[in-house]
């Protein structure tokens, strides 16, 4: 609040109502921080150590910065940015659940050195910085700063493969821009490579009684080569849903987005079968296309952020559409992971997209209106 | 508990359910709604606003030292058609006619110190026989006595009779009683219900309309009594959706009728005139009685003495009914006049209750402050999708803050309502009211509407 306004509430009318549902930000931000336990907890069953120590890591850089602001803000005796670690601790969860780890059938090795990275500049930059310079955040936080991030490890990795070493082999660790997905190598188009390549990617096989899970089964239910927040892609789909009911996300964003990346899957696997049977085809595109970890935890959890996301409720479908078929075409050109590029693109895209349509007030309506 | 009561009891609503899913909780009405009226004596010194309705005051046309009685007119202005007179709420003394802050403009306007004499009621007018006089006579008496719209828009219902006179189809009477932290009108539709149907009466023959419908929350067989009444006398009862905004007399229309009121029409253009339950209670008091209306049914309410339903002379300053009920406003941060959505924040007990005081909330300082953690707008929406005009407060507020003009006035935020809702659902605290207001006057031309 300004000096101004502080000093304008005498004002007889200024202050009503007089009663608050009692439902805060900070309560907003601690039950989503819940709701994402739940997925980071299913996670840590599936993808094991490796998921935890990102999940700590994350948590642990953005409560770092969050506690040197608080520090100094503190000691300059001016007012604070958060009056809790409640936003901090989400942006930290969303940045762990964003990252991916690889299972170690494929010998990847979790860049631990980038979730730090990516954590720190979350909140420094995307979260404050943002919020300090705009008053306001323009780009989903967790996504601009994994962006940003990517960007530059793909920059080095194409300039000068010595520099991987860096990162300890972080690149081919994982990452949606490592040796192994790009340059746009990956073959989703092809429905005989696609197949190939869930087979290679998404097979795995069940800790207990030594279940053997078909891509299409584990990539609903067990995914050990993914985002870490859909790892158990059920678990997040149910979670997601409680949590947009519950906490009141922008429900059209995910219902456009969601039934968009359905529709995609399903008429690219109708058309394009190859040696399979359409209902196979189909089944497999789904579970590809909508239930992997990069697009179902973004689409509850990333989609629905409220700062960098449309009003108008015509503009939050736009948004979903839109979001849904940006992914599907950064997947289907191998950039696997690619929603988090997408995501950026339509923030950027958002304060246009609030003034597309908005509804008529009453009394302009112009016809009856119940 | 007789029966009927815990009837009333077991099916009364417990929350009001806005937009979006969003609630307001009816704890405050629920327990008030039992306690019967009490009559608070008037105060010593009573000071009476001249203008207490939407509109201009009228001249004083006492002065001081002169003796008055107990509703004699203080002021007039005949000229004016939104200008009714004031009444002596007591037999007693002028002592001064100065300007005092007054609770509807929160500044100093023409008011009438009375010294009291006696708390005698004696009705100041003659009775009218409705079968013997005609309908504009029966207008100009309910003009003459005062009255104007007691759901707390204070419109004069004059104003509001002429201007349906023989244009309207409907006449919807608003037993909606929206603000949660009143029950005087359920109270009253439980007390007097005759009265009240009868003056609903008398209103549809002076605009003759042919249908009259009882707009209310209340489900079947919550008021036992005054549904029979209803049902004997052939009128309507509308159960409506138990929602905060639709008691705003231009959605109520749109509830009952399925009709939109343009914005720059009232709904009488539409074929309806919505007038309050406890309107309807006073315009019968003024015909068949000739009571001025000089008081009114309130709810108060603070925590340590709950919801209690007050019979309040206007003039009768804040602090006498403190007194009344044992309370000291000391103890209380703060007053809230009128509805706990909208109603205004006095901080002199001195100030008069009027014809617009459906309520008084106490809050003392531990109890939670709506604006006090008040932080940067987080952009979720609620406030967007709570609104019942379905305008976007938040993007109004955008587009104030970065001067977009062209966008604000597109935002249209002459359609706000003043429901408050926006506010009450923000969990960011945002203090929406001086901002919308803000808002507004840079972009409408200011209009009187009728509700
Ligand atoms: S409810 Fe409050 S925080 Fe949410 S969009 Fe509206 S103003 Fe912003
Ligand atoms: S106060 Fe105005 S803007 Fe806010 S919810 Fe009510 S009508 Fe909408």
């Amino acid at each position: 609040m300004s000096e101004d306004e502080k000093k304008a509430r005498p004002y007889r009318e200024v202050d009503t109502p007089h009663v608050h549902i009692g439902f805060d930000k900070n309560e907003l931000m601690l039950k989503t921080f819940l709701m994402m336990l739940i997925i980071a907890f299913a996670s840590v069953i599936v993808m094991g150590m490796p998921a935890l120590i990102h999940i700590l890591v994350a948590l642990g850089s953005v409560l770092a910065v969050y506690t040197t602001i608080d520090s100094y803000q503190r000691m300059k005796g001016v007012e604070l940015t958060y009056d809790s670690p409640a936003s901090p601790l989400v942006a930290g969860m969303i940045v762990a659940l964003c990252m991916t780890v690889v299972g170690p059938d494929l010998g990847g090795r979790a860049p631990y050195t980038v979730t730090a990275l990516v954590g720190v500049l979350t909140m420094l930059v995307f979260k404050y910085g943002q919020g300090r310079y705009f008053r306001r955040k323009y780009i989903n936080p967790a996504a601009g700063a994994k962006a940003l991030v990517l960007l530059v490890l793909f920059g080095i990795n194409y300039l000068a493969e010595t520099f991987e070493g860096l990162f300890g082999g972080a690149l081919d660790g994982g990452m949606i821009f490592h040796s192994h997905h790009s340059p746009f190598e990956l073959d989703v188009l092809d429905p005989n490579e696609f197949v190939d390549l869930l087979e290679w990617g998404f097979t795995t096989e069940l800790p207990v009684f030594g279940t053997e899970l078909t891509a299409t089964q584990s990539l609903f239910f067990w995914q050990t080569h993914s985002w870490i927040g859909g790892a158990a892609s059920i678990v997040t789909l149910i979670v997601g849903a409680v949590a947009v009911y519950w906490l009141r996300y922008k429900w059209r964003i995910v219902v456009s987005c969601f039934v968009s990346m359905l529709v995609l899957s399903v008429v690219i696997g109708m058309i394009l079968t190859g040696d399979y049977s359409i209902w196979e085809m189909v089944s497999m595109r789904v579970a590809f296309h909508v239930f992997t970890g990069s697009f179902i935890f973004m689409v509850f959890f990333m989609a629905t952020e409220p700062q960098s996301t449309p009003m108008p409720e015509i503009s939050q479908y736009i948004f979903g559409v839109a979001l849904a078929v940006l992914t599907f075409a950064f997947q289907l050109y191998g950039i696997v992971g690619g929603s988090i590029l997408a995501l950026v693109i339509l923030n950027i895209a958002t304060p246009f997209m609030d003034k597309i349509v908005i509804k008529k007030a009453y009394g302009f309506k112009g016809k009856s209106a119940r | 508990m007789a029966k009927n009561d815990k009837m009333r009891k077991d099916r009364i609503q417990k929350k009001f359910k806005e937009e979006g899913g969003f609630e307001i909780d009816l704890d405050i009405k629920i327990k008030a709604i039992d306690d019967e009226f009490s009559e608070v004596p008037p105060a010593d010194e009573m000071r009476v606003p001249l203008r207490q309705q939407v509109g201009s005051a009228g001249d004083p046309i006492v002065e001081e030292g002169q003796q008055v009685k107990y509703g004699q007119k203080l002021s007039e202005d005949e000229d004016d058609a939104l200008t009714v007179p004031v009444h002596s709420p007591v037999n007693g003394t002028v002592k001064e006619v100065m300007r005092y802050e007054n609770p509807l403009s929160g500044a100093p306007e023409p008011t009438v110190i009375i010294e009291t004499k006696d708390e005698e009621r004696e009705p100041y007018y003659d009775p009218m026989d409705p079968d013997k006089v005609s309908r504009d006579e029966m207008i100009e008496r309910v003009r003459e006595t005062g009255i104007v719209g007691q759901g707390g828009a204070v419109f004069p219902t004059h104003a509001k009779l002429k201007d349906a006179k023989d244009r309207v189809s409907h006449l919807i009477i608003n037993a909606k009683e929206s603000d949660p932290n009143v029950a005087c009108d359920a109270r009253l539709m439980i007390e007097e219900p005759e009265v009240m149907v009868d003056g609903i009466k008398l209103m549809a023959a002076m605009i003759g309309a042919d249908n009259v419908i009882f707009a209310t929350r209340t489900t079947e067989g919550e008021m036992p009594k005054l549904e029979k009444i209803l049902k004997r006398e052939g009128i309507e009862i509308a159960r409506i959706r138990p929602n905060y905004s639709v008691g705003y007399g231009r959605l109520l229309v749109t509830e009952v009728l399925g009709k939109e009121v343009p914005d720059d029409k009232n709904p009488t253009d539409v074929g309806a005139l919505v007038q309050n339950v406890l309107t309807a209670y006073a315009v019968s008091k003024a015909i068949r009685d000739g009571e001025p209306l000089i008081d009114r049914g309130l709810t108060y309410y603070s925590k340590d003495v709950g919801g209690k339903n007050l019979w309040v002379r206007q003039g009768t300053p804040v602090s006498k009914v403190f007194e009344f009920l044992g309370e000291s406003p000391g103890k209380y941060e703060r007053v809230i006049l009128g509805s706990v959505m909208r109603g205004t924040w006095i901080s002199d007990p001195s100030i008069p209750i009027i014809k617009a005081h459906q309520g008084i909330i106490a809050y003392k300082e531990e109890e939670p402050h709506p604006y006090e953690d008040q932080t940067w707008c987080i952009r979720c929406g609620y406030c967007n999708d709570v609104c019942p005009v379905d305008i976007y407060p938040n993007l109004i507020i955008e587009a104030q803050d970065i001067g977009d003009t062209d966008w604000l006035q597109k935002l249209n935020p002459g359609a706000c309502i003043d429901c408050g809702l926006c506010a009450y659902v923000c969990p960011s605290h945002i203090n929406f009211r001086p901002k919308m207001k803000k808002a507004k006057s840079e972009t409408s031309k200011s209009k009187l509407k009728q509700i």
